[in-house]
């Protein structure tokens, strides 16, 4: 990686950590006052806080699409490669699509 | 298919449109991944307005209904948990990548003539991004969403003249109630939607009249440097980008999902540890540095229209930096770099 | 069994794998949503209603209760038994109410009626009122759908 990219990627880091770290941070201290209400034992039953509660079953499923997005993404991904390389030959060629296209070539 | 692109064209016209995006082109300088921002801003807005609204579709925005009703999305509707996780989530994103748009912008000085009117229609998005998240984050009515609703509503009051009557108007009184949650859902579901909606169209008008903006060591070239042509190098590029974040996103979303506080009480003491969301993190610190008097003006009225002088200097940039390339650019260059870190100093002061 | 030339270029198999694909990865996100979408709220199996509340009902008039989310027909007969309704017209699903005088069930809608027995008679309604099973077990009456 070339001295600027790097920059780029530290200062993108830079950027997206302290919003990253904030929010996970807060999503911990939603349940902090609740702990708190609970021990005061206030008024009402200070219930409600659910931290996305998931029965074992639909973290299974959970788990199943997570992996299936990744393996989507790499899939997808390696095939955008396949076209970008293309346009990029076909553009370095100075092959700039123009109107009309060439038609489809049957087969190879 | 050519005869169905035909039969639109004959009757929509797309022919002009399509034909300006094979045409488009993107320079290549050492900058160039900055280009990729503004369609990650596009494609997390997209994310949020589908995710938005399902959730509307069970969220109530009253009093009594407005935290029983998240609770029930998030624990018995199926994958509901998730949708509120991107929502939140994909906020964060949102919010983080305008940043760093402006901040592309600002250091490349893509601001200067003729895209001033880019900039002040980008501010301007950043603000109604802004404001989506302040309202969004009332509406699940806990504790900590009602505390920071309370004290961002505050702060307008230290303005002198209008400030006790500009923050009436944002709670519907003089307090936050249930007219302020409604007040909050309607800006955040009708009014902002329709403002970012016809801002964008300015914004992406003026960014299509003008061309993509270089840098100005590449103008100084002169000429044309490298180019990728927008279709469809370019925009295979940028499908794989949305790729990568939609990735990231379902991911921390699945491994981060925000719970949800006790329902808030407008009667009970303040929760320990209220802060607003990140993106507002570096002003609440700056607030509270302040003293409560300075030169005998109250501290916060100072603070706060401290900010506001800030924030107009920020939105007519391109007219006081009107010599970019020249001693006086440099200097405002290196101001924003001081304000980017100050910034970020501040927001991670106001985490710990 | 080799052809003399592919069925289809590499470039319409490239492109129907990245379309298909995609449709994978969005069929992954939409079918769970769509149960968010169109949540099933289905019907109770059954409704028990404690016999307290029902034992000084008059023989011949009807008295309403929850059947989920629809309205339920509770109606004691000349002899003493309990006949229960769905109480929603099977024309277009408005409540019906019991006309005491007339024993007959009308909805206010499209002007149907249905007898004592809920058997459509007149109006628009094409089919009778939906019959429930009622039994006394202990000191509750319990509704059941019909099997």
């Amino acid at each position: 990686m070339n001295g600027r990219r790097r920059w780029v990627s530290i200062l993108t880091i830079l950027a997206l950590a302290p919003c990253l770290a904030a929010g996970i941070l807060g999503a911990g201290s939603q349940d902090a006052p609740e702990a708190r209400a609970q021990q005061a034992a206030v008024k009402a039953p200070a219930e409600g806080t659910e931290a996305a509660p998931r029965p074992p079953k639909e973290r299974m499923a959970v788990v199943v699409l997570l992996t299936w997005v990744w393996i989507s993404i790499l899939v997808l991904f390696w095939l955008l490669r396949l076209r970008v390389r293309e346009a990029d030959r076909v553009f370095n060629m100075g092959l700039r699509r123009t109107a009309g296209k060439a038609p489809e070539e049957r087969g190879h | 298919m050519r005869t169905l692109r035909d039969w639109f064209d004959e009757r929509l016209g797309f022919g002009a449109v399509i034909g300006f995006l094979e045409k488009k082109d993107v320079p290549r300088h050492k900058h160039t991944v900055f280009y990729y921002t503004g369609s990650s801003i596009l494609f997390f807005l997209g994310i949020q307005i589908v995710t938005g609204v399902l959730l509307a579709f069970y969220y109530q925005p009253t009093l009594a209904g407005a935290n029983p009703s998240v609770a029930r999305i998030v624990t018995e509707l199926p994958l509901g948990w998730l949708l509120r996780s991107v929502h939140s989530w994909s906020s964060t994103f949102m919010i983080a990548i305008v940043f760093i748009h402006l901040l592309g912008i600002a250091f490349t000085k893509a601001y200067r003539r003729p895209r001033e009117a880019t900039w002040i229609t980008g501010v301007l998005l950043l603000a109604a991004s802004l404001a989506f998240g302040f309202t969004g984050y009332l509406l699940p009515w806990d504790e900590l969403s009602l505390a920071a609703t309370k004290v961002g509503t505050n702060l307008p009051r230290s303005i002198p003249v209008v400030g006790a009557w500009l923050t009436g108007v944002m709670r519907a009184g003089e307090d936050v109630t249930g007219d302020t949650l409604s007040r909050f859902f309607i800006f955040h579901v009708s009014v902002l939607p329709i403002a970012i909606l016809a801002l964008l169209g300015a914004h992406l008008f003026l960014v299509q009249r003008h061309g993509m903006s270089v840098p100005l060591e590449e103008e100084r070239k002169g000429g044309k440097g490298p180019v990728l042509p927008f279709w469809p190098n370019f925009a295979y590029r940028e499908a794989g980008v949305w790729l990568i974040l939609l990735g990231l996103l379902v991911t921390i979303a699945v491994v981060a999902a925000p719970g949800l506080g006790p329902q808030a009480d407008l009667m009970s003491p303040a929760p320990e540890g209220i802060k607003p969301e990140w993106y507002f993190l570096f002003m609440f610190q700056t607030l509270k540095l302040f003293p409560a008097r300075i030169l005998g003006l109250n501290g916060e009225m100072v603070a706060v229209l401290l900010m506001m002088a800030g924030m107009g200097l920020v939105a007519v940039l391109p007219f006081i930096d009107n010599r970019p390339a020249e001693r006086k650019g440099k200097i405002i260059t290196g101001l924003a770099w001081a304000g980017l870190a100050y910034a970020v100093v501040m927001s991670i002061w106001g985490l710990l | 069994m080799k052809l003399p030339y592919s069925l289809f270029s590499r470039r319409a198999f490239l492109n129907s794998l990245i379309g298909g694909w995609l449709a994978a990865l969005g069929a992954a996100f939409i079918s769970p949503l769509l149960k968010y979408v169109v949540l099933p709220t289905p019907e109770p199996d059954q409704v028990s209603l404690p016999l307290a509340d029902v034992e000084d009902l008059a023989a011949g008039s009807v008295q309403g209760f929850a059947w989920g989310n629809k309205p339920g027909l509770l109606k004691k007969a000349e002899d003493g038994s309990f006949i229960a309704f769905v109480g929603v017209c099977t024309h277009l699903d408005c409540n019906v109410s019991y006309v005491v005088e007339q024993k007959r069930f009308y909805c206010a809608c499209h002007e149907g009626w249905y007898d004592e027995n809920g058997v459509n008679v007149a109006g628009p309604p094409p089919s009778p009122l939906r019959r429930l099973d009622v039994s006394v077990e202990g000191d509750a009456l319990i509704v059941r759908r019909r099997a």
